[in-house]
């Protein structure tokens, strides 16, 4: 008998638990309710998010800087033009009654318009930033990740709106962003935008979802945090 | 008067002149900052660049991006001189404000450089408030903990701003702070403050993207005295060490033997060697003896071969000493009876020997020699050699001296550092002064056998005697000299077969040239030399023994050299051996002439006995 001892377990355990069907299912996550597995509740969801964005926004502060730092010889803020972002057009307060002013539902569709707004710009911002030589792979791998954490990001408030909708905290008049919301980011002029100004936008838009998530969470759950 | 008012006109107009020289239109205002304390309003300040002389007013103009209306500042007074605050309803968040000051004067005016403010990055909190400094009493040792509140025009309670803290502590007389960054939490615990010292306290915060506020007023705390830990420690370490010590006490008491063995080691007693108390007190004293006996001792090994078994001295005819079974029995009995000497005799008392030599065959007269072997413990053999009847010149005689013409053995190689001298050799063994006991009884016989007897008489007992020859110097020396024995034959019994030879002296040739003792021819001039019969020993070379022959008067002066030599050599010697030439006068017969040369040259044997 070549059969060693190894092999001859091998076959036994392979004969006893191989799936006779040979199919393999995966069980649901939680099927059985709260008891089964842990299910986060939506402080948090909403902690994870805010931290999210915080990341975000830290990203893209560290970029703009630098982009100034390297690319713009003079700091002063004169002589800079700015075009119109092309988020602009997002209804956004601009205060925090204006702010509070809205519901919730339009808070979160806000923060979701913005981060829908960015997914390309971002893709775009990514792209020319790899090809062009003056920057670093640092900040190329930067401007990657922050593309992707902007996905995560809507992802999750995504997920958040859902959550707040079973719990019945929101209306049903919060609508998915239809194709026709995605706009590409072209300025009054039609030109595309430079990286500059992609990233001076984004960081202010990062800022505001980011506001907006804090203040959308301490309205729904006030803790000891806010 | 009138002349003073043209004068005092005059100068006027010549100092509004000068005035107006030096007026200026007014010098470019500066935006010094803007800075927003709750990210709700904000501040704007400038410095005036010179008033030219001119009173001037500033004026703050701003625009929003992308829009081209200019607005003024509404409230110049708010935040003080030189400064415009913007309230709630102007100040729009993520939108970038474009700031002048201009400076108006009547000369001109100015205008100041444009900042771009975006009112969400220029948050700069007010200070925390209501920091209280509070000292708490735990287990470890009491900390401090910190506490404030935030500042009140900051909310964060809508979530709109987030601060983070941060405060830092110090004694008055450190230079460095210590910071501590307490998070968004409005407490702090500080430890590891120094008892009995006073601590100053201040906190600060931030918004998540924004400047740092200022730090607090300073917030003193007094950190009371206790028991410092060190002082614990070292109660714990005297603790131990007692322990310690007590430990060690305890453990040298126990093992108190050892320890005075080790510091002081016993004085070892005396011990001999090879002596055991536990034989004696077990009471086998033989055994006990035993171990003390030195084997080996005396040297019998070496002597073997230096015995000298006996001298074959043969005449034409064979002759042989023959006992007179009588005459031997008689003196062999005189032998035995006792003498007064008590001087070492030994084990191996020759007279015994002498004995069985009497009780062997007796034959012949005289003339066959018979060699006496007192080979016991080794000592020399005297060699009494046949008394062959006398041969004239005996030519054989030489010839005669046959075959085992061994050496004299050296009676005693005593391991005494002493040199191969007439003292070694006279260190005799008590078979030495038997004989001459032997011959003491049978001097009232003197001639009657044919034994050639050692002279004793004249000669007292001593130890390690040699026959020395009598001092006669006419004797022929190559020739055993045997004429006189048969001369007394006639008045001799033919009974003693043993008869004595007296070595006359050793020829190079290594032969013995004896001299029967009964030699008539003998002259009695030995007596000078105190009677020697026994031969002189001069040295043993080689293990040759050397006799010398000396003259009478030569024998007086050699004698008192040896006296001297042997004086010299005694005081050469060692104390461990003290030279004793004295003779043991052991014999009361002793006579009277042998006094003088009383231990002449002659050793006492326990002189040369080694000592043990």
């Amino acid at each position: 008998m070549g059969l060693s001892v190894p092999a001859v377990a091998v076959l036994l355990v392979a004969l006893l638990c191989l799936d006779p069907h040979g199919r393999v299912g995966s069980a649901p996550i939680c099927a059985h309710g709260p008891s089964g597995c842990h299910v986060p509740s939506l402080a948090d969801l909403f902690d994870r998010v805010i931290q999210h964005s915080a990341r975000m926004h830290s990203l893209s502060n560290d970029l703009h800087s630098e982009f100034e730092q390297y690319f713009l010889p003079s700091k002063n803020h004169i002589g800079k033009i700015y075009r119109k972002c092309h988020t602009s057009n997002i209804l956004t307060p601009n205060g925090k009654e204006n702010a509070q002013k809205l519901a919730r539902e339009e808070l979160t569709e806000v923060i979701l318009k913005l981060l829908m707004a960015w997914r390309d710009p971002l893709f775009q911002l990514h792209q020319s930033m790899a090809h062009q030589q003056d920057f670093n792979s640092f900040s190329s791998n930067k401007a990657l990740e922050m593309g992707d954490m902007a996905h995560e990001l809507r992802k999750g408030v995504e997920k958040v709106a859902e959550k707040m909708r079973v719990l019945g905290m929101l209306g049903n008049s919060v609508t998915g962003l239809s194709a026709a919301e995605a706009m590409l980011p072209l300025s009054d002029s039609g030109e595309a935008m430079s990286d500059y100004e992609l990233l001076y936008c984004f960081r202010r838009d990062s800022n505001k979802v980011q506001n907006y998530l804090k203040i959308l969470k301490c309205r729904i759950v006030p803790e000891h945090d806010c | 008067m009138l002349r003073i008012q043209l004068c005092i006109t005059g100068i006027n107009y010549i100092l509004t002149y000068i005035k107006t020289l030096l007026q200026y239109p007014p010098g470019k205002p500066r935006l010094t900052s803007c800075r927003s304390p709750e990210k709700e309003t904000f501040t704007c300040w400038w410095e005036p660049g010179g008033d030219g002389g001119l009173p001037t007013t500033y004026a703050l103009y701003y625009h929003l991006e992308n829009s081209e209306t200019v607005y003024e500042c509404p409230d110049y007074r708010t935040a003080g001189e030189s400064s415009c605050f913007f309230n709630k309803n102007d100040t729009s968040l993520w939108v970038n404000y474009n700031i002048t000051v201009v400076a108006t004067n009547a000369l001109g005016k100015n205008i100041s450089d444009p900042v771009e403010v975006d009112v969400v990055y220029i948050v700069q909190p007010n200070t925390p408030e209501n920091v209280t400094a509070v000292v708490v009493h735990d287990e470890q040792g009491p900390f401090v903990r910190v506490s404030w509140e935030k500042p009140r025009t900051a909310d964060t309670r809508s979530g709109w701003i987030t601060l983070l803290y941060q405060l830092r502590v110090k004694q008055e007389k450190d230079k460095e702070w210590e910071v501590y960054d307490a998070g968004m939490q409005k407490y702090y615990n500080v430890f590891s403050l120094h008892p009995d010292k006073e601590y100053m306290v201040q906190v600060r915060c931030k918004p998540d993207h924004g400047f740092w506020s200022e730090w607090t007023q300073t917030t003193y705390v007094k950190i009371p005295d206790y028991i410092p830990r060190e002082r614990s420690l070292w109660i714990m370490i005297t603790i131990f060490s007692v322990f310690i010590v007590l430990i060690l006490t305890w453990t040298l008491n126990v093992k108190r033997n050892s320890v005075k063995l080790c510091l002081l080691p016993p004085v070892p007693g005396p011990k001999i060697k090879g002596f055991e108390k536990q034989l004696l007190k077990s009471g086998k004293s033989e055994e006990v003896f035993n171990t003390l006996v030195i084997q080996g001792f005396p040297p019998t090994t070496d002597y073997d071969e230096l015995l000298v078994e006996y001298l074959e001295v043969y005449d034409n005819e064979e002759q042989e000493l023959v006992l007179d079974g009588k005459d031997l029995s008689e003196d062999c009995m005189k032998s035995k009876s006792p003498s007064d000497s008590d001087s070492g005799r030994g084990s191996c008392d020759s007279r015994t020997l002498l004995l069985e030599k009497c009780m062997e065959g007796r034959e012949g007269s005289g003339s066959g020699s018979d060699q006496h072997q007192y080979s016991q413990h080794g000592e020399t053999s005297w060699a009494s050699t046949e008394s062959s009847e006398s041969q004239g010149p005996a030519p054989g005689s030489p010839e005669s001296a046959d075959g085992r013409g061994k050496t004299w053995p050296v009676v005693f190689s005593s391991p005494q550092p002493q040199t191969h001298h007439h003292y070694q050799v006279g260190a005799a063994k008590p078979a030495y002064h038997s004989v001459p006991e032997i011959l003491n009884h049978s001097s009232p016989h003197t001639t009657p056998s044919n034994y050639h007897q050692l002279h004793h008489q004249d000669i007292p007992q001593q130890e390690g005697r040699f026959s020395k020859p009598a001092c006669r110097h006419s004797q022929s020396y190559n020739q055993f000299n045997l004429d006189g024995v048969g001369t007394p034959a006639p008045g001799v019994p033919p009974s003693p077969s043993l008869e004595y030879v007296e070595v006359q002296r050793v020829n190079p040739e290594n032969m013995l040239l004896l001299r029967p003792l009964s030699d008539p021819n003998r002259e009695p001039e030995g007596l000078d030399c105190a009677g020697e019969d026994y031969s002189k020993v001069k040295e043993v070379t080689n293990n040759i023994l050397l006799l010398q022959r000396d003259t009478s008067h030569q024998c007086v002066d050699y004698y008192s050299q040896y006296l001297d030599n042997q004086a010299d050599q005694c005081t050469t010697q060692q104390p461990p051996h003290p030279c004793k030439p004295a003779v043991h006068q052991s014999n009361s017969r002793m006579p009277h002439e042998g006094m003088r040369v009383m231990g002449n040259g002659y050793v006492d044997s326990t002189v040369l006995m080694p000592s043990y």
